[in-house]
């Protein structure tokens, strides 16, 4: 009977990738009541919830059990996002997988007490993005997973099969419901806060729509490219107006990049450019043109947490 | 193309050692035939003010007599008049992985017979009031609801490795691990099943 040694495989395929997994998941204490959870993402540095960190005084315990302080070394309201840094270089980098497909098994993993692991099993239920988040943040891209976000999950991983982060989890963003922040983007956003705090995101005053580029425009480019966007408004005093952007440009690379798509555009914008004056290519036209635009940066978010956060939820109405 | 990981087999094999008790005006819970000749285990919350009747998966029906109770572990043992009974076979629960599948039996919201699935979420303890103090405890994802209370949870191989006892914050399911059920079973001098 092949059924049974079958499951039993999966099962313990399960349960070795929580181990696995488990081994770069610790425990966060640094807001007043529960605990949360974080991820190790290279000795001495841990991912966790933005909406988590509430505190100065952070503790953050290993998986071996270990006790140690930690500090705050910035944050990203956008992503609900903070990155720690250990009183010592320990803790065990987790292993990624940058490349999530909705309907794969997925674990959402948390470690919000000296108990051990904690886990709960669901699939990737979506991938989606941008999302403008409930307090004018922009999330670029995102999972959804159906796995149960137990309390103190926020922070924790989102694994494969194997084990591998796929993202971290936070209840912190959606409206109350719990989201995932993609790897590859949480990873950036580690870096981008290990080198200057934060997350500097990019500011031009267009909005703009997807649109294809034919065959003429390809030629005028001298490259293959299927799409590009269709400046529909340029917002006065904004970047763009300052830079000569105009609607009815095609906006085709941003500082020798090509730009086929939104996401291209907001990575790029994110990607440390605040305040430099970057070429943006565009059709004008039909025939290709580079703007100059220097970049400004986009108001920053309001993170409400403690008492700002009931104050925040009753104001919108969300919960009585 | 079939699914080559059909849990229906493991289901259905330790379906039969699975019982409705009742012993309340209104609602069932379940039980597990712990063995052949008429043991069977159940919570202490599903004994109620009246004699606890159980139907097996055949439809049989037996008046229940009440071995041993023990509120501290949530436990009961029953036993009825009757031979030859599929007992389930029980696994270690000390062996337990969190992550690991499991499949809750019983009777949700009346329905009766059903099965879920989920995984061991947390291997923690529980605080409780009596010569134990702590006992360990299985959380599961697994769902479960009212009619649950006293059916077996089952690891893949289809063994009970622990009884559903509670639902906690609406997606939270406490088990009560085989482990603390062997200890129950000891401590009140149960009739050792013989082999």
């Amino acid at each position: 009977m092949p059924k049974k040694p079958a499951l039993q495989h999966l099962s313990s395929a399960l349960a070795d990738a929580v181990q696995a997994a488990g081994a770069s998941v610790v425990t966060v204490d640094a807001r007043p009541r529960y605990p949360a959870s974080g991820v190790v993402t290279a000795p001495g540095f841990v991912l966790t919830a933005s909406h988590a960190v509430q505190e100065d005084d952070i503790k953050v315990t290993l998986p071996d059990g270990e006790e140690l302080s930690a500090e705050l070394l910035g944050r990203d309201p956008h992503s609900d996002l903070a990155l720690l840094k250990l009183s010592t270089a320990k803790g065990a980098a987790a292993q990624t997988n940058e490349d999530p497909q909705v309907g794969q098994l997925a674990l959402a993993l948390g470690r919000p007490t000296s108990e051990g692991m904690q886990a709960s099993l669901g699939i990737i239920s979506a991938v989606g993005g941008p999302l403008r988040s409930h307090h004018g943040g922009l999330l670029e891209r995102y999972l959804r997973t159906d796995a149960i976000p137990y309390p103190g999950f926020s922070g924790g991983p989102l694994v494969d099969g194997e084990g591998r982060v796929l993202g971290i989890n936070t209840s912190g963003l959606g409206m109350g419901a719990s989201l995932t922040i993609p790897a590859k983007l949480a990873w950036k956003i580690a870096a981008a806060i290990q080198e200057h705090g934060g997350v500097k995101r990019g500011y031009l005053g267009v909005r703009s729509q997807l649109v294809e580029l034919s065959e003429e425009n390809s030629k005028a480019l001298k490259r293959e490219q299927a799409s590009g966007l269709l400046v529909m408004t340029v917002e006065k005093e904004s970047p763009s107006a300052a830079g000569g952007l105009m609607v009815g440009d095609i906006i085709v690379g941003f500082a020798g990049q090509p730009v086929a798509e939104h996401d291209e555009l907001l990575l790029q914008l994110n990607g440390g450019v605040v305040g430099k004056a970057v070429d943006m290519e565009v059709l004008r036209g039909g025939k290709p043109q580079l703007v100059k635009v220097t970049i400004g940066e986009q108001e920053e978010v309001h993170q409400g947490h403690g008492r700002q956060r009931g104050r925040r939820f009753s104001h919108r109405g969300w919960r009585r | 193309m079939a699914l080559p990981l059909d849990f229906s087999a493991v289901v259905s094999a330790a379906r039969s050692s699975l019982v409705a008790v009742f012993a309340k005006r209104y609602g069932a819970g379940a039980g597990i035939l712990w063995s052949a000749d008429g043991l069977v285990l159940t919570n202490r919350h599903v004994l109620g003010q009246h004699t606890p009747k159980v139907l097996l998966m055949d439809e049989r029906q037996f008046e229940a007599e009440v071995i041993a109770t023990d509120e501290e572990v949530d436990l009961a043992l029953l036993r009825i008049e009757a031979q030859d009974l599929p007992a389930a076979s029980i696994g270690d629960s000390t062996q337990l992985r969190v992550g690991e599948l499991v499949f809750a039996l019983g009777h949700p919201w009346g329905q009766r017979n059903a099965a879920s699935f989920g995984i061991v979420s947390q291997l923690g303890n529980a605080k409780t009031q009596g010569r134990r103090g702590l006992i360990p405890i299985i959380q599961t994802d697994a769902r479960l609801a009212p009619g649950n209370s006293g059916g077996p949870l089952l690891n893949a191989a289809g063994e009970v490795v622990g009884v559903n006892t509670m639902i906690v914050g609406g997606d939270q399911g406490l088990a009560i691990p085989s482990a603390v059920v062997l200890d129950f079973l000891a401590y009140v001098h149960a009739p050792v099943m013989s082999d």
